[in-house]
């Protein structure tokens, strides 16, 4: 990849510094919401209303109002969980990883990136505690001193769940914040409002520039992103020791913690190429968002589709090879059972369809890039839902075997979610420059050298 | 200090605020509470030590003895009277119920005229007057209808009443009853006699669609008898073998060796077969060759265990096939036990139903007293017009629990007391009288039956009590009666009371009528294992209680062979017209692998109007397609799919084992066993990284013997009742939410072509190695020093994780406040909140539950036995479950004690753990279930 | 390199020491310091809250319908714990008296004290005495005071010198870890059979050693004692 970032500059040659500060500051600053914006912003504003209903009435009436039963008593709270926070894998994957390998098209991406990874975590966060049956007790996962004398349960894997998420939301945060000090210094120098100056100027904290700041700022954000790698595989690590650390068939599979990262990064950067081509269009970023970038992260997704191929076929064949029964019947249930269907559609979405990257116009063509990476998206819902539903319902003891039928609540609280993460995006476009200013100009000086 | 909920939902609020602002503040909130001493405290009454009452419980008039428990003065727990013939320490599904049934908020409270509720005063102004002007008349007029009674007081109070109104007729309507065995003894022996089977003293067992094993007064008794001969140990060779030749599966068919299904007018022929075979000069009927080879091997089978062979008819059977059993046990020298007939009949005994509607119709009834729960609005034969009969009748008076479908009909109306609030005195089926004692005074205005009959002999200040006491004080002086008096209550039977036995005439060898030719579908109905006949409708325990074999709940489906499904094209769940002599009702049909082909089969107690909020609207009717002549088995039944679908609410939808699945309940002939005997065949645990334990005082287990479960689910019920179970009822059993601790899981293998039904109970297995304990974040799921997998309520915050990792799938989760403020219908109302046991703690919305092993008895066992410095003795500590069974199928004890029952039968050649191969070392360990087939019909398709 | 990059679009030079004055910096070094500080203080306020007695309710004191006195009836005339509390060796319950109870002596003495008119209305009327609790546990909670009583835990462990409680005084925090402390170490309460209702009662010096001898005197199996079924079921 990198090789072909050598061969073929993303950034359009002959932009200048200030020109590309202009595209990316302006729409904030100097043009006023769309239409678009404007419908869209009131749709979302009203799903993030139709969340808070929703977990309202589930706190008055308790889980039972989810399609959760006594075999499967696990449902959509947490298959949102883990694909929420698949989606927020991708943001640091790119800033840090593609950072650390020097990926310096990441320039164009990187900034909205982030924030995708903020707004997805930080939702994920929000549902296994609403998937809990005394969501008011969630504390109890903290080791906190009490008169109680009890203390968490360590071999759990909830307990690291919850201390890994919200070391991976507080570290996102500070990541993106420190990432954005330099321009949002840019912002407050350009605004013409003075309030809008105050605010930039107290969010810059006093950015002036200087070599020194400079210095720092490189130094630690290097150093963040060093952290960040190892910290992004841990957290699904043990999302997949959840289901890994068990004895039900199916679940119980040493592939799974690997498995469950590369599920996420692939779900993640499906996102962030939805993302990037609405951006793209909605900000007229055509100039820093260049078909270049589309063609790296669409092989990215390729690679990670295959790795996903390579995932399943390892699952199916450990279920044959290991001849339990009860994996057996698993394996039966998943193709021949009542989700097969269900099943069919996820290995389309997630292994077939993205194989269509392996041609060159297919990565750079907008249009089919939004299809597939939706429709990527969509299959790892399903993967997520479909780990639960097959093993749940299709246990150990056949007397056990009940299907799950979700509920007018459990897809109301998915959309919804969905809402409010568009909500909070839509909000970030019109607040913050979209695109990191000061590494793209960055980037633009190192290609004026390597061009000298 | 009474058993709250885990959280209260005041608390919950405080909780959320708590944890919304504070996130740190637990324990805040907690209500003031009042201490109420007593005024003047009742001898023998310890505040928080309870109490245990013998008594006697009635079902089809007969008495089953029971010990009932209750805590600071609310009766909250039944079980079996040891000492008693009929109970031997175990229950069924309906003596656990009737602690709900005591507090159903439906019961009937006040005295009511059309409705309106009256006093006591009023109604003997009404009533006295109307006896006076009777007596004049010499009680011309006078009409009693009752529920079939054998309670020495009431008989005497009929007689005593008959004595003032010689005019004064008893009738007496049982919608189950033994109307056909009485004729057919009748018959055989030409006078009244009721023969007691012996199953204990049977090796061969033919039951003719009888269903001994099945719901009744006797199936404790019998369960008991059977367990004593079907157990399979190495080195015990003594074995019964059981046959069983029926259209529909019963329970004794579902634990037959071998069972013959076959349509209804079939059993004429199979009878006749076998008594030709056995030497009757019948005329042998033609037979396909696969009965022929059944009832020839059968036949084969009775006569070379001369002396030991039983054959049973069923109630559905006619007279004249009853008395040709009759001739047939005589033949073999079966067990049997003559007796005169503890329900009296003849000149003393009371006419049946029709005689009084018909008298009702022709105006001859003036004054009538429906008394004991009769309701013949609802169960009475279609052909039989009570309603319109009723309005011929002036001054008619129901008495009954509830303002049930006859009360409606009747002018006035009064509350009768519940079995637990009543003096009165019963017969077992073998005749032993035992005492009915109250364990609590009457929630409401109540007026028990004996004090009616007291009225009508002019006796206005007759009490129950004293009624029971005048019966018995009879030929004792008044010093030695109240030893007696004492004694008999605290035993909970009257010594030497059995009717003796005697030998019985030679029987006659009947005319055996020629089955009725009939085309259509034969309907056979059934009493119901969950609502009998329809008078337990309203208990939400037994509806909710899923019925053997189908496992359905919240209803009942009209079951069909899968054949016959096939035929017409029906599935699960499509709803069908039954039409016959132009009534009809719609059902959903069931397809049933034990139904044989051509019939449908129906069980009655369903579709009450008017009961209570619990049981009204609950399935259909079958009353409706019933008729006096044709009770049990209804021919010409015509069936029109509607294309409308209602699937049946099931508890398990799965019940297939095929292959490797078989495992998971075996099913093995007699002989591996006995050949087995003395090898070690159980598989050590699979290695495991975990530590192994020491468990140094105790080391509790249980093993179940799935040859012995019949299937009765008294174990459910007496769970439920045990251990503050709640209902949920049938939308949240459809999500597959019921929150029995302990289910009976059923299964079907084929074996010789034919579905062999068996059960398996399955409470926690509390795992040596638990899945639910390492993912549990809260620690709320954990071992204790004992080896019980114990489950902290108020510490468990609903991840569910523990239940997501359990093989067994056994944990139960609030999706819903169950039983704490989102309780099912009229079930939050406070009178029903007097059942809870207030050793277990009431779970609240969100938290995780399942069986403890009865930890609160093992608890109280453990304190008594410290507080004396000794260890628990054998035997001390017994689970619900285990106490109610009448098979003593489930066995509990310590496994550091080499003779406990668990540690001896672990040692059994068939035992085996459920699911073993997981390394979860389970404490609840099986033992395989054994058949007896017989050889000669060994890899036959039978 | 990088300054050049920098935060400096077309040049509108605006300096913060324009846009802000002096004292902001200082402003924004205690803002980002109290970002984090006034989180922790309060939750350290909150983990200490509930400890105190205000969540705890230890030292609480309820007015009584009769203000019945420890003090005068078990201090000044040495009535037995168990003359009033009859099932405390029995049962889980205690028991409270009777309103017969109290008349046994009361029929006799201070007959038309105004203090003890509800006494002898209940007793009158035949309505108890509605007494209000003050050592309450939650409903969860299976606590039984005969095993206690019977191993040698005294009354005054729990409940404190009520031989010097006018009114009656919740004495212990009754929090889990409270239990505990006891549960995991009881040889520092125990005592011998005679003195388990003495009034009030101080460990001697050689408790422990005392203690440990009791817990084998008393055949008590410490390791069960923190199993949670011992208290929750």
């Amino acid at each position: 990849m990198s090789g072909s970032a050598l061969r073929e500059p993303p950034l359009p040659p002959g932009a200048s510094y200030g020109e590309l500060i202009g595209v990316v500051a302006d729409p904030v600053l100097e043009r006023g919401t769309g239409r678009p914006w404007r419908i869209a912003f009131a749709v979302t504003l009203l799903m993030t209303l139709g969340l808070g209903i929703c977990i309202a009435w589930l706190f008055i009436q308790g889980v039972g109002i989810w399609g959760i039963n006594t075999p499967v008593v696990w449902g959509f709270a947490i298959a949102n969980f883990v694909w929420w926070l698949g989606i927020g894998h991708a943001g640091t994957l790119i800033s840090a990883l593609l950072l650390i390998t020097r990926q310096h098209w990441r320039a164009s991406i990187n900034r909205f990136a982030e924030a995708m990874t903020l707004f997805a975590a930080v939702i994920a966060g929000l549902f296994p505690i609403l998937h809990l049956g005394r969501p008011y007790r969630f504390y109890w996962l903290v080791p906190y001193p009490n008169t109680m004398e009890v203390w968490p349960q360590w071999r759990s894997a909830l307990v690291w769940d919850f201390a890994a998420i919200s070391t991976y939301i507080i570290f996102s945060l500070l990541f993106w914040y420190w990432g954005l000090i330099p321009d949002l210094a840019t912002m407050r120098d350009r605004a013409r409002s003075r309030a809008a100056r105050y605010a930039y100027g107290v969010l810059s904290m006093g950015w002036r520039g200087s070599a020194r700041h400079w210095h720092r700022h490189d130094a630690l954000y290097r150093a963040m992103a060093a952290l960040a790698v190892p910290l992004v595989v841990s957290v699904h690590s043990v999302v997949g020791m959840d289901f890994a650390a068990s004895l039900m068939p199916g679940w119980q599979e040493t592939i799974f913690p690997p498995y469950f990262v590369i599920g996420a990064m692939f779900s993640g950067f499906a996102m962030v190429v939805t993302l990037a081509i609405l951006l793209r269009r909605g900000l007229g970023l055509e100039k820093v968002i260049t078909p270049r970038h589309f063609d790296a992260m669409a092989k990215i997704v390729l690679a990670g589709s295959v790795a996903m191929a390579i995932s399943y076929t390892t699952e199916w064949f450990t279920g044959w090879y290991g001849g339990e029964r009860a994996e057996l019947t698993h394996l039966g249930h998943l193709f021949t059972g009542a989700y097969a269907p269900i099943y069919y559609g996820m290995l389309a979405c997630n292994v077939l369809i993205p194989q269509v990257f392996w041609l060159r116009a297919a990565r750079r063509n907008l249009v089919t890039l939004f299809l597939v990476t939706i429709l990527i998206n969509i299959g790892m819902w399903l993967e997520r839902i479909l780990i639960i539903w097959n093993t749940l319902s299709h246990g150990h003891l056949p007397s056990m075997w009940h299907l799950f039928y979700p509920t007018f609540w459990d897809w109301a609280t998915l959309l919804c979610s969905i809402g409010l993460f568009t909500f909070l995006f839509l909000v970030f476009v019109r607040i913050f420059p979209a695109v990191a200013m000061h590494d793209l100009n960055k980037r633009l000086y190192q290609e004026k050298e390597e061009r000298a | 200090m009474s058993a709250g909920s885990v959280l209260s939902r005041r608390q919950a609020a405080l909780g959320l605020l708590a944890a919304a602002i504070s996130g740190g503040l637990s324990g805040c909130g907690e209500p003031e509470e009042e201490i109420l001493p007593y005024v003047e405290q009742p001898e023998r009454l310890v505040p928080g030590a309870g109490l245990r009452f013998a008594t006697t419980l009635a079902l089809e008039g007969y008495g089953r003895g029971v010990i009932c428990a209750s805590a600071e003065g609310r009766p909250i727990k039944i079980e079996g009277n040891p000492g008693h013939p009929a109970s031997l320490g175990a229950t069924d599904v309906f003596a656990e119920a009737e602690i709900l049934g005591l507090y159903d908020p439906d019961r009937s409270r006040t005295i009511r005229q059309a409705g309106r509720p009256v006093t006591w005063q009023e109604f003997l102004a009404a009533l006295l007057p109307r006896l006076e002007a009777l007596e004049a008349r010499g009680g011309e007029g006078l009409r009693l209808l009752t529920g079939p009674i054998t309670s020495p007081t009431l008989l005497r109070l009929i007689a005593a009443a008959r004595g003032r109104f010689p005019g004064l007729v008893w009738h007496a309507h049982a919608p189950i009853g033994e109307a056909n065995a009485r004729r057919g003894a009748e018959l055989a022996f030409g006078r009244p006699v009721s023969m007691l089977s012996r199953l204990d003293r049977a090796a061969v067992v033919l039951a003719l669609d009888a269903d001994p094993l099945g719901p009744g007064p006797d199936q404790i008794r019998n369960g008991h008898a059977f367990a004593e001969r079907r157990l399979a140990r190495a080195g015990r060779t003594e074995f019964m073998r059981l046959y069983a030749v029926e259209p529909a599966t019963t329970l004794t068919g579902a634990n037959a060796d071998h069972r013959l299904r076959v349509p209804p007018a079939m059993l004429r022929d199979v009878a006749l077969a076998l008594a030709a075979a056995l030497g009757a000069p019948v005329p042998r009927p033609e037979l396909a060759a696969k009965q022929a080879r059944f009832v020839e091997a059968a036949a084969e089978d009775l006569r070379a265990h001369h002396g030991a062979a039983l054959v049973l008819a069923g109630e559905s059977l006619a007279p004249e096939l009853h008395a040709l059993v009759h001739w047939i046990n005589e033949r073999l020298a079966a067990p049997v036990e003559a007796i005169a007939p503890v329900f009296p009949a003849g000149a003393e005994g009371p006419m049946p139903l029709a005689a009084l509607v018909e008298d009702m119709r022709a105006g001859r009834v003036d004054t009538l007293f429906i008394l004991g729960g009769a309701n013949p609005a609802y169960d009475a034969p279609a052909d039989i017009d009570f309603l319109n009969a009723c309005k011929q009748v002036r001054f008619a008076v129901h008495h009954g629990l509830h303002r049930d479908e006859t009360a409606a009909l009747c002018d006035w109306h009064l509350p009768a007391p519940h079995a637990l609030e009543e003096w009165g005195d019963l017969r077992a089926t073998d005749g032993t009288a035992s005492l009915v004692q109250p364990l609590i005074r009457p929630l409401y205005a109540t007026r028990a039956t004996a004090e009616l009959l007291g009225l009508l002999q002019g006796r206005l200040d007759l009490s129950a009590h004293a009624a029971v006491r005048e019966t018995w004080a009879e030929g004792r002086t008044p010093e030695e009666f109240e030893v007696w008096w004492r004694r008999t209550l605290h035993e909970g039977i009257v010594e030497g009371s059995a009717a003796p036995r005697f030998d019985p005439p030679e029987p006659r060898l009947p005319q055996v009528p020629p089955a009725p030719a009939a085309d259509g579908l034969v309907l056979v109905l059934r009493p119901d294992a969950s609502v009998w006949d329809g008078r337990f409708a309203n208990n939400a325990w037994l509806q909710e209680c899923p019925r053997p074999l189908t496992r359905q709940v919240w209803g009942n489906a009209a079951l069909i062979a899968p054949e016959e499904a096939e035929a017409r094209g029906l599935n699960q769940g499509d709803v069908v017209r039954l039409e016959v002599g132009g009534r009809s009702l719609e059902v959903a049909v069931m397809p049933e692998p034990g139904i044989a082909p051509g019939v449908v089969a129906l069980s009655l107690g369903y579709g009450r109007r008017r009961v209570g909020a619990i049981g009204e609207g609950v399935g259909v009717n079958a009353y409706v397609l019933r008729t006096t002549d044709t009770p049990w088995t209804v021919p010409g039944v015509a069936l029109t799919p509607l294309g409308r679908r209602a699937p049946p609410v099931l508890a398990q939808e799965e019940q297939r084992l095929e292959g490797e699945a078989r495992e998971l309940l075996p099913v093995i002939p007699l002989e591996e066993v006995l050949r087995a005997a003395g090898d070690a065949s159980r598989s050590e645990p699979p290695p495991t990284f975990y530590p192994e334990f020491a468990y140094e005082t105790y080391a509790w287990a249980m093993v179940i013997d799935t040859t012995l479960c019949i299937g009765c689910n008294a174990c459910v019920i007496a769970c439920q009742s045990e251990n503050n179970i709640p209902v949920v009822g049938p939308e949240e059993v459809e999500w597959g939410r019921d929150m029995h601790w302990l289910r009976i899981d059923t299964y079907r293998q084929e074996i010789d072509g034919e579905p062999h039904p068996g059960f398996q109970p399955v409470p926690c297995m509390h795992c040596e190695k638990a899945p639910c304990e390492p993912v549990c974040p809260v620690a709320a799921s954990v071992h204790d020093q004992e080896g019980l997998n114990v489950q902290v309520y108020n510490r468990c915050i609903g991840t569910r994780f523990c239940q997501s990792n359990c093989p067994y799938k056994v944990r139960r989760f609030n999706f819903f406040g169950y039983a704490d403020g989102q309780e099912y219908k009229n079930l939050g109302e406070p009178v029903v909140a007097a059942h809870f046991n207030p050793e277990v703690t009431v779970r609240a919305r969100g938290v995780m539950e399942k069986c403890t092993y009865c930890v609160q008895r093992i608890s109280a066992a453990r304190r008594e036995a410290k507080k004396e410095n000794r260890p628990i003795a054998e035997g001390e500590v017994v689970t619900a479950c285990q106490s109610a069974c009448p098979t003593s199928a489930i066995l509990f004890g310590d496994l550091n004690k080499a003779d406990s029952l668990p540690s001896r039968l672990r040692q059994e050649p068939h035992h085996y753990k459920l699911l073993g191969h997981l390394g979860t070392q389970p404490r609840t360990t099986y033992l395989k279930r054994v058949r007896n087939p017989n050889p000669a019909l060994e890899g036959d398709a039978a | 390199m990088a300054h050049d990059a920098g935060g400096s679009g077309p040049p509108r030079d605006t300096a913060d020491s324009q846009l802000f004055p002096r004292w902001a910096t200082l402003a924004a070094r205690l803002g980002l310091v109290s970002l984090v500080g006034v989180p922790a203080i309060l939750l350290g306020l909150l983990m200490a809250l509930q400890y105190t007695p205000y969540v705890t309710g230890q030292t609480l004191v309820r007015n009584q319908p009769v203000p019945f006195s420890h003090e005068h009836h078990v201090g000044g005339l040495g009535l037995d714990c168990r003359y009033c509390h009859g099932s405390v060796e029995k049962t889980r319950f205690a028991g409270l008296p009777p309103t017969h109870t109290c008349m046994t002596c009361h029929s006799q003495l201070w007959t038309n004290a105004a203090v003890l008119e509800p006494v002898r209305r209940s007793l009158a009327e035949g309505k108890p005495i509605r007494w209000r609790r003050v050592n309450a546990l939650p409903d969860y909670v299976y606590f039984d005071h005969s095993i206690h009583i019977a191993k040698g835990v005294g009354c005054t462990t729990c409940h404190g010198p009520v031989d010097r409680m006018p009114l009656m005084r919740q004495a212990a925090p009754l929090t889990m870890g409270w239990c505990l402390d006891c549960h995991r170490q009881p040889e520092a309460h125990l005592r011998p059979e005679n003195e388990i209702f003495a009034g009030h009662w101080t460990p001697p010096p050689d408790q422990r050693e005392r203690g440990r001898e009791l817990i084998r005197h008393y055949l008590i199996r410490t390791e069960h004692l923190t199993d949670c079924s011992i208290c929750h079921r």
